[in-house]
């Protein structure tokens, strides 16, 4: 279909993936400014639930939305728990909750334990087919994620992030807000895991451990935390780039580190902040044409 | 006699916890930074302890030679990395120093190979007996070399006109700076007796497993961050209580909660009750 | 460089490796196996020891005269790269055999892709039951978990003749099935499980558990680990004065697992699958071979990945031609004496071969014995 090769799709499947679950935690870090360090595990809880629904016989799309059920439940109860901790407590406790969750699985033996979850059923929709499942559920994340940006609750979340203590007084319930952003998140993030489950239909703990949780909050910061395309994009292009950099074999995992750093290091706002500056320098340029009388400096 | 000899097992681990934590939350406490990276110079310093000890045949030369070098290392650190990017929003620190520790990582294992190097000839792997329980020479090193080193740095905080200061700075950076201290140096001062002590405990990683690993420093790179938050971040003394009841902790757990839960689960376990009693950690103030 | 110029430069990186792996006249054997992360030291073995039967291969005039080569990509031992990692293999290097050389979740990931493409695949020395149930084209060379801890009882309980045993099993898929294997038998050669402890992969202190063996006062002990967890193991168990039999499995198979506990790894057992004493000349040559090529000792990782490519290749070499399915019944069908033993499959694609008995003389891995009763090694058929 569309020409494309069984890699390709596989690989737009993935970006695709990825994108749905970094939108996810962007809810939470991007815009409403809580750092998790833990959030693969709401990716896991999303994959075992569709994984043990659809083995139990039930069909794709029940899975699917017990993911997501699941995972947001459990996303307010963690939610409600880590109302009492703060910025840095914050994203270490939400670490603890991302060892803890790798901890219970690995001895939950009806789960497959250590062993895992194999043979899950796919999608019956084919590759393609569900490659644009997974790129219409993206589509969807984005759309929603720039609604929610703009709505009462997104300047809400804004404040928040902002400065917490501020927000709440000027009467924002912060509580409140804190909660939708963790319900949404971990829902969201939940969908993505299902999905995860069924692209790749085998599962273990190891794979929603503390590198993954990791891995997402980079695609976040690298794409500039709270914008929505900057996120897409770093997303993209950081769930493929271990397999587009095979030909430089054993440094692969070096240029990624470096990469991270150097990011960090010299583009703190992230892609997005990066495209900011470049597109402020080509203006300033434009406008310092305009007072020289149009002659090219 | 069991429960005794998991006493100093635990305390042994706990120990081993404290030389990498207090690094860390000495530089939280000036910076409000979490240094993912410290646990890369904490696996630089097992390396250049075999390396140096393999060549010359002499432990203390490579204790010192490690803590020299991993010590600048963690000052040149500072000044390239975190420097530049203090006055932006803390993950971008964060996220700095894991691309960091992941190239650093990647460094080793390319330059020293995926094997990981042991000494040829271990030292102090005798046995003695203390107290009727038994104990290798390297875990009594460990429990003794930290408790001279905190020592030590206990005292030149508290007796020395400028561990004074720096004890000040480290409290309250923002206090210190306004009373004319010379903060670009303690942050320095910071980096070098962290990360030097991060490398004494990497030489001793590697004495009690005679194994020095690329991925060596992948569980303190968490563990470290645990231990610092539940001593209540930036507090020397809470990180000294954290890190050694975690060691405890995990000794017991291992065999009695080994068959439910995993060592770290069991760790993260103990940091989620204790955060939900006391969300500023164990001697935090509110 | 601006953005624009990155995503270009990116493109062209990715559309430059298309056009170089579309090369013709030579037949190609795919790999998945980890070169970077915490799983390289093993895909390092692996893929040379996969390469060392190529280049012998191709010696030997390749596959009826035509080259063989071996495409391989670094899957960092996680199923979320594998997956695409099959898919490029089979759709764009159109690859007539896949080979991992991973860990178990990125090859059960993998060869479900495999299977519904229908390209055989031949894991190197993954573990994990599962594999082999994703089809009839998923073929596995090494032991299962299960059948090495049978043979490990009956090592423990028969040949050394020591009841009261103490397991430290690894918490990972590979420890667990061991354990489950082990356990299924013991009471057969009338061990006595005395106490058992788990550990993580992660661990290399075991102090507290040292402490608690101790007080167990086991005959022998049954440690499942990896040379680089089961190293410290030995050697902080003998430091803590416990100096019974500690009998250990493949995992412990390298020369670092002697390094890393030096004097104490002396008589330490393993099953395993490589001889090191082997009169088999495709052993014997494997061995040294093997060390010229990659500067250090055979272990079995590297001879599992050997001895996976050379299954791959005799293969394509009877099928004689590029039908997959031709080339699928003709692994099915083999039956060839390699560097880990001789080699058959079961219905369900399961070696069929003798357990090694290893043990640590002299600062080196030697033969001790060989396990060879087909009842007690019978693979899984379902």
């Amino acid at each position: 279909m569309l020409g494309l090769s069984g890699y390709e799709i596989s690989l737009i499947t993935s970006m695709g993936i990825a994108v749905i679950f970094a939108l996810s935690l962007n809810l939470i870090t991007g815009f409403c400014g809580q750092i998790s360090l833990g959030h693969a595990a709401f990716y896991g809880i999303g994959a075992y639930t569709s994984a043990m629904l659809t083995k139990a016989g039930m069909p794709f799309g029940v899975g699917l939305l017990g993911a997501v059920i699941v995972a947001g439940l459990i996303g307010i109860f963690i939610g409600i728990a880590s109302l009492r901790v703060r910025h840095d407590f914050l994203a270490i406790t939400t670490m603890g909750v991302g060892f803890l969750f790798i901890g219970i699985m690995r001895q939950w033996d009806l789960v497959g334990g250590e062993m895992g979850v194999s043979s899950i059923p796919g999608s019956g929709l084919g590759k393609s087919g569900f490659m644009f499942l997974v790129l219409g559920f993206g589509v969807l994340t984005v759309l929603f994620s720039l609604h929610l940006k703009r709505s009462w609750m997104g300047y809400a979340f804004d404040a928040i992030a902002d400065d917490e203590d501020t927000a709440r007084v000027v009467g924002l319930n912060v509580s409140h807000y804190k909660l939708a952003a963790f319900a949404m998140g971990t829902a969201l993030a939940g969908l993505a895991g299902a999905l995860y489950a069924h692209n790749v239909r085998f599962i273990d703990p190891e794979s929603f451990g503390f590198v993954e949780s990791i891995t997402v909050l980079s695609m976040v910061v690298i794409g500039g935390i709270g914008s929505v395309f900057g996120v897409v994009f770093a997303a993209a292009v950081l769930s493929v780039l271990p397999l587009w950099i095979q030909f430089i074999d054993e440094y692969k995992l070096l240029l990624y580190g470096g990469l991270l750093f150097a990011m960090m290091r010299f583009s703190p706002g992230g892609l997005a902040g990066l495209v900011k500056q470049i597109l402020r320098h080509i203006s300033s340029r434009k406008s310092l044409q305009k007072l020289s009388g149009g002659t090219k400096i | 006699m069991l429960y005794v000899e998991l006493l100093a097992q635990g305390l042994v681990q706990g120990s081993i916890y404290a030389l990498v934590a207090v690094g860390l939350t000495l530089v939280y406490g000036l910076l409000r930074i979490l240094h993912v990276a410290h646990a890369g110079l904490f696996t630089l310093g097992g390396y250049i302890g075999v390396l140096v000890t393999n060549a010359t045949g002499s432990l203390l030369l490579a204790l010192v030679v490690s803590m020299l070098v991993v010590g600048l290392l963690g000052m040149a650190i500072y000044r390239l990395c975190y420097q530049p990017i203090l006055d932006k929003p803390p993950y971008v620190a964060l996220i700095a120093s894991i691309g960091l520790f992941i190239a650093m990582e990647e460094i080793y294992r390319i330059a020293f190979g995926p094997y990981g190097i042991s000494y040829q000839n271990p030292p102090l792997q005798d046995v003695v007996y203390i107290f009727g329980i038994t104990l290798r020479l390297g875990e009594v090193a460990v429990g003794v070399g930290t408790l001279v080193l905190i020592g030590a740095l206990a005292l030149f905080s508290t007796k020395t006109r400028f561990g004074t200061v720096w004890r000040a700075t480290v409290t309250d950076p923002k206090m210190a700076e306004s009373f004319g201290v010379d903060i670009i140096k303690v942050r320095y001062l910071n980096f070098f007796i962290g990360s030097a002590l991060a490398a004494v405990a990497g030489v001793m990683v590697a004495l009690l497993n005679n194994l020095v690993e690329p991925t060596m420093g992948s569980v303190p790179s968490y563990k470290a961050l645990a231990i610092i938050v539940l001593g209540g971040l930036g507090d020397v003394r809470g990180t000294l209580i954290a890190a050694l009841a975690l060691g405890v902790i995990e000794a017991y757990g291992t065999i009695y909660l080994g068959n439910y839960l995993d060592r770290d689960a069991i760790a993260f376990a103990f940091l989620i009750l204790v955060l939900m009693v006391r969300p500023q950690g164990l001697l935090g103030r509110a | 460089m601006s953005i624009t110029k990155k995503v270009m430069v990116a493109l062209a990186i990715t559309g430059s490796l298309v056009s170089a792996s579309a090369f013709a006249d030579t037949v190609k054997i795919g790999m998945n196996v980890p070169l970077t992360g915490f799983a390289a030291a093993d895909g390092k073995s692996a893929l040379l020891g996969a390469e060392l039967a190529v280049e012998q291969a191709n010696a030997e005039g390749g596959i009826n005269g035509t080259e063989i080569e071996l495409v391989h990509y670094d899957d960092q031992a996680s199923p979320k790269q594998s997956v695409p990692i099959a898919n490029k293999l089979i759709g764009q290097d159109e690859v007539m055999v896949g080979i991992s050389g991973s860990y178990s979740g990125a090859t059960r990931a993998a060869s479900g892709i495999f299977q519904s493409e229908g390209v055989p695949y031949i894991s190197a020395f993954a573990v994990h039951p599962d594999i082999t149930k994703s089809g009839d084209y998923v073929f596995r060379t090494s032991f299962v978990g299960e059948v090495q801890g049978r043979a490990g009882a009956k090592l423990i309980g028969e040949m050394l003749g020591k009841k009261r045993v103490v397991v430290i099993t690894l918490k990972n898929d590979f420890g667990q099935s061991l354990a489950a294997g082990f356990k299924a038998k013991a009471a057969d050669f009338g061990i006595n499980i005395v106490n058992e402890y788990e550990y993580s992969i992660k661990d290399r202190q075991f102090g507290p558990i040292v402490s608690k063996v101790k007080s167990d006062k086991p005959d022998a002990i049954y440690a499942s680990g990896y040379f680089f967890t089961a190293g410290p193991l030995v050697s902080q168990l003998r430091a803590g004065g416990i100096d019974v039999p500690v009998i250990g499995q493949e995992g412990y198979d390298s020369e670092k697992f002697i390094e890393i506990a030096g004097p104490s790894s002396d008589g330490v057992l393993i099953t395993t699958s490589l001889d090191r004493d082997s009169t088999v000349p495709e052993a014997k040559e494997f061995i040294s071979a093997f060390e010229v090529k990659a500067g250090y000792k055979a272990d079995m990782v590297a001879a599992s990945g050997h001895t996976a490519a050379k299954v791959a290749i005799a293969a394509m070499r009877k099928a004689g031609t590029t039908d997959r399915q031709a080339i699928r019944d003709a692994i099915a069908a083999t039956n060839m004496v390699a560097s880990t033993g001789t080699i058959s499959f079961n219905g369900l694609g399961e070696v069929k071969k003798d357990v090694q008995v290893q043990v640590v003389k002299d600062g080196a891995w030697h033969h001790y014995a060989v396990i060879d009763d087909q009842k007690l090694l019978t693979p899984p058929v379902e």
